[in-house]
């Protein structure tokens, strides 16, 4: 029933903590909330040496008001605080729906933003107990050399499951990654790749610390698909923003999440909505297009024919959400 | 496992623990403290068998939290809601509208359903969804356990009602 052997260690100041992870290299992993840190020590699918928790510091969990309409969300910060929070509701409700559509209430009392940006992979092959995977042969996650979902691929092809980045893309918010050497400004669309395995630019030695969305005064809209409604990983999630009012708009952008490793920003539906505007005919023309661009559905919770045509329904919605903001 | 020393508040009782990095806040109060009313299920955050209230009385579960990370801290289990050798009001509740059949996942959807009435006295259909939406029965379902919660109310004005006389 315990956990995988390892250290625990609170860090009671930003300084020490960086040291930790600048003196642990690859072995420490940071704990935010814990709700995914040590689901994945359970599954033995994370064994850190030293688990590195951020939860006594406090200038991590502030949101703090700037003076240009934006705001900055220390990355610690509890995902039913910002849920709830004023200004969040206020400035950015897409962004705060996506906080909401995490988990179950008792998991977002626990989790922070931190946590859910840094969301490590997730496949529906490796995510299973150890007996159930000792079924399979190890796969790149589990030291092995090959990728269930396809096995002629050369990299780890599990998803992205995380539901605040899609937001927080379409709004255009900087992650602030510190370390001991220094601090870097990276936006959240360039912060993930496509390797299922490293998913993210964040350095082993680096703390995401806050998060800064710019004004926005856009419409936006987040759906979100899953099994079920009130606790569940996403089937197919989207977040959409736009100019203008009604059908009138000239620049539109469409994040889907869920779907590959990364998320997946849409060029061609909203260069055709961008056109066209926001009528029914341009949307189904918007939907249609989308095939190429989501490429082949690997990762497979569901059924690759299901996930596709709710991915086509989700951005059909989303786009008649903007013109109906 | 090296172990360290942590203090715990449980049900208003002091504890102070010996407790080893890899033991959840879940293992702590089954195990090194031995209150068993909170069940060990998933393990995994998957059913919320083992919820308990936080020190601001909001459901967290405890299976998936470093025990360490509740050194200070005060939480209350299901054995913490009785005083005097009363049952709480969202428990009688339970009783009188049948919200229990095995029981196995009572404790757990109790203090999730106290941390409702906790935060929102009155709750609406919606509040009720989203706070038991992370725990699970198999065998009452939510229907009964939501008449239940709507109860709470009612039987804690009324035993306001009966002190003021
Ligand atoms: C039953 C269940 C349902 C879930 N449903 C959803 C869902 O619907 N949608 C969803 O998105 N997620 C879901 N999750 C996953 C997870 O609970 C959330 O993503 C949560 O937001 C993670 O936050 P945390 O603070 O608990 O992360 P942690 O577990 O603390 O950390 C997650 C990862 O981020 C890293 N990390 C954390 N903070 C930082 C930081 N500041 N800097 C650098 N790295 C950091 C950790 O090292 C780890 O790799 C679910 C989990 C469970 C158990
Ligand atoms: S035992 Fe904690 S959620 Fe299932
Ligand atoms: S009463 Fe049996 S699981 Fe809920």
């Amino acid at each position: 029933m315990l956990l995988p052997d390892h250290q625990y260690v609170t860090t009671n100041s930003l300084k020490e903590c960086l040291r930790l992870l600048a003196e642990s290299r690859e072995k420490a992993m940071v704990v935010g909330g814990g709700t995914d840190v040590i689901f994945n020590m359970r599954l033995k699918l994370f064994q850190p040496d030293v688990a590195v928790s951020i939860r006594k510091l406090d200038e991590l969990q502030q949101v703090e008001e700037l003076t240009n309409g934006g705001l900055r969300i220390g990355a610690g910060a509890r995902l039913a605080d910002l849920a709830e929070h004023p200004a969040i509701n206020d400035r950015y409700p897409a962004f705060a729906e996506s906080v909401r559509a995490v988990a179950s209430t008792h998991i977002r009392n626990m989790a922070t933003l931190g946590g859910n940006i840094c969301l490590h992979t997730r496949c529906a092959y490796t995510n299973n107990s150890e007996e159930w995977r000792k079924g399979l042969n190890s796969c790149f996650k589990t030291e092995g050399k090959i990728c269930h979902v396809i096995q002629t691929s050369s990299r780890c092809l599990a998803i992205n499951n995380a539901d605040t980045p899609l937001a927080l893309i379409i709004l255009g918010a900087v992650l602030t990654l510190q370390s001991a050497g220094g601090s870097r400004e990276v936006p959240i669309a360039e912060f993930y790749t496509n390797d299922g395995m490293d998913n993210t630019v964040l350095r082993p030695d680096e703390l995401l610390t806050h998060i800064t969305i710019p004004p926005v005064s856009d419409r936006t809209a987040f759906l979100k698909l899953a099994p079920r409604q009130g606790m569940d990983f996403a089937t197919v999630a989207v977040a959409a923003r736009c100019d203008g009012t009604g059908e009138k708009v000239s620049k539109v952008s469409i994040v889907v999440g869920s779907i590959s490793t990364n998320p997946i920003i849409l060029h061609e539906p909203s260069r055709i909505v961008s056109e066209q505007g926001l009528g029914d005919e341009a949307i189904s023309a918007a939907v249609d297009s989308i095939r190429d661009e989501l490429g082949p559905l690997t990762n497979l919770f569901s059924r690759a024919s299901y996930k596709r045509q709710m991915a086509n329904v989700l951005v059909r919605r989303v786009l008649v959400a903007l013109r109906e903001s | 496992m090296a172990k360290h020393m942590m203090t715990l508040t449980v049900n208003g009782d002091v504890y102070e623990l010996m407790v080893s990095d890899n033991q959840t806040l879940l293992d702590v109060i089954r195990d090194t403290i031995r209150l068993k009313g909170t069940k060990r299920g998933c393990t995994t955050g998957a059913c919320g068998v083992c919820c308990v209230n936080n020190a601001k009385g909001e459901a967290v579960l405890s299976c998936i939290t470093h025990a360490l990370e509740w050194d200070g801290e005060s939480i209350t289990t299901i054995e913490g809601l009785e005083a005097n050798g009363e049952l709480d009001a969202i428990q009688k509740a339970f009783i009188e509208f049948g919200a229990v059949q095995c029981g196995f996942c009572t404790p757990g959807v109790i203090m999730s359903a106290k941390a409702i009435v906790n935060k929102y006295p009155e709750p609406t259909e919606e509040q009720m969804n989203a706070g038991l939406a992370g725990v699970l029965c198999r065998c009452t379902g939510h229907v009964k356990v939501k008449e239940a919660v709507r109860q709470d109310h009612e039987l804690r004005e009324a035993a306001r009602h009966a002190a003021a006389k």
